[in-house]
């Protein structure tokens, strides 16, 4: 476990800030406490200070996981953000869609959201913006990135699709071996 | 010249034989061509002259009237009838009918499929209806629906299938029809939200909904469909079941090992291969069954030889037919060989022929009723207690199969001795005997008394010991089977169970065998209660010979004594030394669980006791040295304080003692005592809060960093707060806190938009709202600059020939001024000033009642009333547009800040952007005598005076208008002319 260098914290805050804009700073600056962003074996933990301490404790091949993962560095070195980091996405989310009931279930096994399940979205969405997808009841189900703009979004088809699916809380099933 | 021109290549059809050419028209060489024509059976060469065809060319009259058609008869017509397929082929659609939507919308994701499914439908249908293109993504929603409507019913109509399967396709196309409209709709309806948006939560409906059925309730609801049937009484199969169709079921029967705790859990869980009809009861009968070979099989278990039987469980598994009827026949193989199968698949005639021998003529002189309702019940008794035998067993035992088979091998033995013992046995009571001879596991046992039982109903002519003992036999063969199949206990209890129901059907067995059952259930639940508990117990047995095993681990190596032990008493060494060892675990235990209360040191807490004994030192191990004698004398009464913790042991610094003593080992000469104590504990605690401050600072540091680095990412200024003081959002640990919109306090959570862009449009409108306006043209300014320009003006008006036409001028339009002030539009006010400033060198004209101007006569004549500036730029005349005078003006920019913008809409605006600031009496680009000067008034003023141009005007106005309206007059004449010609 290792803290992130500048290159990879400055490449992870660039996949952030797709999806939650400014509101990094609310992560690395925290009132309650001292939070810190770690590397372990190609995956970025979130934890505080605290837990980080007890973590020094393990062997890295003992340690399997630390506070909350963030996302994984690929062998490319770009970050990728996985589903876990979602309680921390939501609430600072800049764009939002909402899916509707019908596809919702679609969503949430791994399929991208077709205009037709599109319930409600931010204005000024630009396309491939990173948008968090929640459902009506406004329970966050994941994020993605969205395919179109807003204003395209109104005049596309009902079959084309409008977010890609980028994770969603559907994966704790699915792929629960390779979560962490 | 005749010549034979070969054909090379092609198709051997197509060799053209040539023998004769021609020349046609225009000196071309044809081949005249025999071809080879086969009408049917007739094989023909024919002639073909190509010349005679090439030029059929008729000239096409077109002059002729009489073959004009009209356009609809410049077509073809398919002929078929008046049938939907024929009538659309030639082009007549049934009348567009709009399908109405239907409230009640199928679930969305079949509404999808069937629209997929048409739509896929559709695609194939394109080649006939054109329509069909217009369904392209992208195109409009209400084209398509419209032509997937027509499509539908097209497609409706022609389906030739039964009603039933358009109707539902109808209703598929139409629900996907409804989620096309809906989808429009919702196209229309796709909800836009701002950043601030927030969902008010409804009920939370949808929660319920997605209650997925348990998998306990799926599960059940498969059980119950089969389980049901299984319960069932079961028919009254066909007493003619013949065993082969059972030994093929045995055969094929998966093997089913797994030690059957209840057959019939067992028969609940078997596939559906099972026969329905297993009853609980029948369940019973089979314990009973078991009970009866258990109880009879102990009596000749003797005999067997068990690892013979052992070991041919192997070919148990591959007995064949052959070996079967082999058997049946008569014929005793080995035991270990093939094995005993007599065929079961003659049982009605074994039983028959058996019938002869008088043993089987007194059985059924005996009574077959009474005598076999006796067996029965015993047999079922002890089938009752073979299952649950057979159930106990294989807890103790792990191999079930060799069980199995051992039991059919000593059936067979003992049905080989039986049949080699002749009639002796062949009496009732001994009959029953061999038949519960086998053993306890045998489920196949007890198959072979229900088939016993079975061929007892069956054949109810039978002597109950003879048959029975070919019955046994033939169970003998048969018993084997699962064994083949795997042993499978499964499948002999099924058929067992098989048999038995079979047996229920019989009336008269059915009252009796009620309550039967109920005490042998009993009896086979306490039984396998009992045998569960000494399942239980023997697990709680291993466990504890694990933890003494476990526990005995530390018991070092006295017991193995590797180390040689010098001394007078061996016996007692080893003996001290295994007590003290043992003394010392316990308390090493204490000890150290003490101390790794205190410190992390698990090893030197096994050194502790160094320091109390020497000898000590290491706990496994015989002690070298005589020490440990003398110790040990008076060591019972200290051993309880022996192990306690040192007081210099104590604590951080003690546990450094406590190290460094162990590297010393247990020399008394190094003992540590608290003189070695480090005193520097409090600055052991410093030096750990400093750690504990460094690593904050690290952390702090970190922060930072990251915080810098966000900033270049995200390009903005980020306050790099330390403890986020004064922020207006609060930052709260998500997973502590769950984010409630409804909540007030939570809008804290949310991020708010900027609302900067909607001031800098508002900002935006009022800018232009105010560059909209009139701008006020200060007119101190002009006072200025035209105070400057006196001077500079009346030298200038007194060299030019204008000043005259302008004192004309100017005097002229005064007068008129004010009332032409308000005609022109107010956009150009400024400009007007402007560009007449700048076409009389740099000099200002106040031309707004400025009293002080008009006062100076020299002013005066320049105090030019507005002139009707051009509107459009061809109004202009191009050489008033002087480049150079809008160098000058930068530094009146701010002054025409505002006018600059209107000036930018008319094109005289443009050029004028700038006033000059003439407030120098040099000219920089004017001449006193600049020939613009002069020219330039004179295309400026008005050459006459004004009424005259007005009567002049007025004049003009009439005949002008004469002539605009003969001229139009004459246009539409000619139009009129026109159109009508």
């Amino acid at each position: 476990m290792r803290p992130l260098t500048e290159e990879e914290t400055k490449t992870m805050f660039e996949k952030l800030s797709k999806y939650i804009g400014e509101n990094i700073k609310l992560l690395v600056d925290r009132p309650d406490g001292t939070y810190c962003f770690r590397l372990h074996q190609d995956r970025v933990y979130y934890m505080s200070e605290k837990i980080l301490k007890l973590a020094t404790n393990f062997s890295r091949d003992k340690l399997i996981s630390v506070g909350t993962c963030f996302g994984k560095f690929t062998k490319t070195k770009k970050f990728r953000l996985h589903i876990t980091a979602l309680d921390f996405l939501a609430p600072y989310a800049k764009f939002k869609v909402w899916v509707k009931p019908g596809a919702e279930q679609s969503f949430l096994y791994g399929n991208h959201v077709l205009k037709s399940g599109l319930g409600r979205i931010t204005e000024n969405t630009m396309q491939y913006q990173g948008v968090v997808v929640y459902s009506m009841a406004d329970v966050p189900l994941g994020f993605g990135v969205a395919a179109k703009s807003t204003q395209e979004c109104r005049r596309v088809d009902p079959m084309s699709i409008v977010v890609f699916h980028q994770a969603d809380v559907g994966e704790f099933i699915r792929s629960e071996d390779t979560l962490t | 010249m005749k010549r034979r021109f070969v054909c090379v290549g092609g198709d051997v059809d197509s060799v053209l034989c040539f023998q004769d050419w021609v020349v046609s028209k225009f000196g071309r060489v044809l081949p005249v061509l025999q071809l080879r024509c086969q009408k049917g059976s007739k094989a023909r060469t024919v002639k073909y002259d190509p010349s005679k065809y090439c030029h059929n060319i008729r000239r096409l009259d077109r002059t002729d009237p009489d073959e004009t058609l009209s356009v609809t008869q410049l077509t073809w017509q398919v002929e078929g009838g008046d049938d939907d397929i024929s009538k659309r082929r030639r082009g007549e659609f049934p009348p567009y009918e709009p399908i109405k939507p239907k409230k009640s919308r199928t679930d969305p994701g079949d509404s999808l499929n069937a629209f997929s499914r048409s739509r896929s439908e559709r695609a194939q249908n394109a080649d006939r209806n054109t329509e069909v293109h217009q369904l392209t993504n992208g195109s409009d929603l209400p084209t398509n629906r419209r032509a997937a409507q027509k499509e539908d019913r097209w497609f409706l109509d022609s389906d030739v299938d039964s009603d039933e399967e358009v109707r539902s396709l109808a209703a598929a196309q139409q629900s996907s029809h409804d989620a096309l409209q809906q989808e429009a709709e919702d196209d229309d309806n796709l909800e836009v939200v701002g950043l601030d948006y927030l969902v008010k939560s409804g009920p939370n409906e949808d929660e319920e909904d997605y209650d997925s059925a348990g998998t306990d309730e799926l599960f059940d609801s498969r059980r119950n469909p089969p389980a049901p049937p299984q319960e069932k009484p079961s028919s009254p199969t066909a007493k003619q079941f013949s065993d082969k169709k059972r030994q093929m079921k045995r055969k094929t029967t998966p093997g089913d090992v797994s030690s059957s705790k209840n057959s019939s859990s067992l028969q609940r869980e078997n596939p559906a291969g099972v026969r329905p009809a297993m009853k609980h009861s029948s369940d019973s009968h089979s314990d009973e069954d078991d009970e009866e070979e258990e109880g009879n099989s102990s009596d000749s278990s003797s005999d067997f030889d068990f690892p013979a039987l052992f070991s041919a469980n192997s070919n148990h598994l591959r007995i064949s037919l052959a070996d079967l009827q082999r058997l049946a026949e008569g014929k005793v193989p080995s035991i270990l060989g093939s094995g005993l199968k007599p065929e079961s698949g003659f049982p009605v005639r074994h039983a028959r022929k058996e019938a002869i021998t008088p043993d089987e003529i007194l059985a059924s002189i005996l009574g077959e009723d009474s005598s076999s309702d006796d067996k029965e019940h015993k047999k079922k008794k002890k089938k009752a207690e073979g299952v649950t035998s057979a159930s106990l067993q294989p807890s103790e035992e792990t191999g079930l199969e060799t069980s199995q088979t051992d039991g059919c091998l000593r059936r067979k033995r003992e049905h080989e001795q039986d049949e080699a013992a002749g009639s002796e046995r062949q009496k009732h009571g001994e009959t029953s005997e061999p038949l519960n001879d086998p053993q306890t596991n045998s489920s196949s046992g007890s198959e072979e008394d229900e088939e016993e039982e079975e061929k007892m109903i069956s054949v109810e002519d039978q002597p109950s010991s003879s048959s029975s003992s070919e019955e046994e036999e033939q169970e003998a063969g048969a018993a084997p089977h699962p064994a083949p199949a795997a042993g499978s206990k499964t499948s002999s209890s099924e058929e067992e169970e098989e048999e038995e129901a079979e047996e229920e059907v019989a009336p008269p067995r059915v009252a009796l065998a009620a309550k039967e059952e109920e005490e042998l259930q009993r009896k086979a639940n306490m039984r396998r209660l009992a045998a569960l508990q000494q399942r239980q117990k023997e697990a709680e047995e291993h466990q504890k010979l694990i933890q003494g095993a476990l526990a005995n681990l530390e018991a070092p190596h006295p017991a193995t004594g590797k180390r040689i032990v010098f001394g007078s008493d061996d016996e007692e060494e080893k003996q001290e030394v295994v007590s003290a060892v043992k003394e010392s675990k316990k308390p090493l235990f204490q000890d150290s669980q003490s101390e790794d209360e205190a410190t992390a040191d698990g090893a030197a807490a096994a050194n502790q006791n160094a320091p109390h004994k020497a000898e000590r030192l290491k706990p496994s191990g015989p002690q070298l040295f005589a020490d440990s004698e003398d110790d040990e004398e008076g060591g019972e009464e200290e051993d309880g304080s022996r192990f306690d913790i040192r007081p210099e042991f104590e604590g951080p610094a003690g546990q450094k003692l406590m190290e460094l003593q162990s590297r010393f080992g247990t020399d008394e000469r190094f003992r540590m005592d608290s003189r070695f104590l480090e005193d520097e504990e409090e600055e052991e605690e410093t030096e750990v809060q400093k750690s504990l401050m460094e690593d904050e600072e690290a952390l702090e540091e970190e922060k930072k960093k990251n915080l810098s680095i966000l900033q270049r990412v995200l390009g903005t200024g980020q306050q790099a707060s330390g403890k986020t003081a004064g922020k207006a959002k609060q930052f709260r640990d998500v997973s502590a806190l769950h984010y409630d919109p409804s909540k007030e306090e939570h809008a804290a959570f949310e991020t708010k938009t900027e609302e900067t862009k909607k001031e800098s449009k508002a900002a935006r409108r009022k800018k232009r709202e105010e560059a909209q306006k009139l701008p006020e043209v200060s007119k101190e300014i002009y006072f200025q600059v035209s105070g400057d320009l006196k001077a500079v003006f009346g030298q200038t008006n007194d060299g030019s020939a204008e000043g005259e036409e302008g004192a004309n001028w100017d005097k002229v339009e005064e007068e008129e001024g004010g009332g032409e002030e308000e005609q022109l539009p107010p956009s150009l006010l400024s400009a007007d000033p402007s560009s007449k400033s700048e076409e009389s060198s740099g000099f200002r004209f106040s031309f707004f009642g400025d009293d002080s101007v008009a006062g100076s006569g020299e002013t005066a004549e320049y105090k030019a009333e507005k002139m009707k500036a051009p509107k459009v730029s061809w109004h202009q005349d191009p050489r008033f547009h002087d480049s150079s005078s809008e160098e000058e003006e930068v530094e009146e920019d701010e002054e025409d800040g505002q006018e600059e913008k209107k000036e930018e809409q008319s094109s005289v605006e443009a050029k004028n952007t700038k006033e000059e600031t003439p407030s120098q009496p040099d000219f920089f680009f004017f001449s006193s005598d600049d020939h613009r000067l002069k020219e330039g008034p004179k295309l400026f003023c008005r050459t006459s005076q004004l009424a005259e141009q007005r009567e002049q005007w007025e004049e003009s106005t009439s005949t002008l208008r004469q002539e605009y309206r003969k001229k139009h007059r004459d246009a539409r004449r000619k139009l009129n002319i026109s159109r009508k010609t």
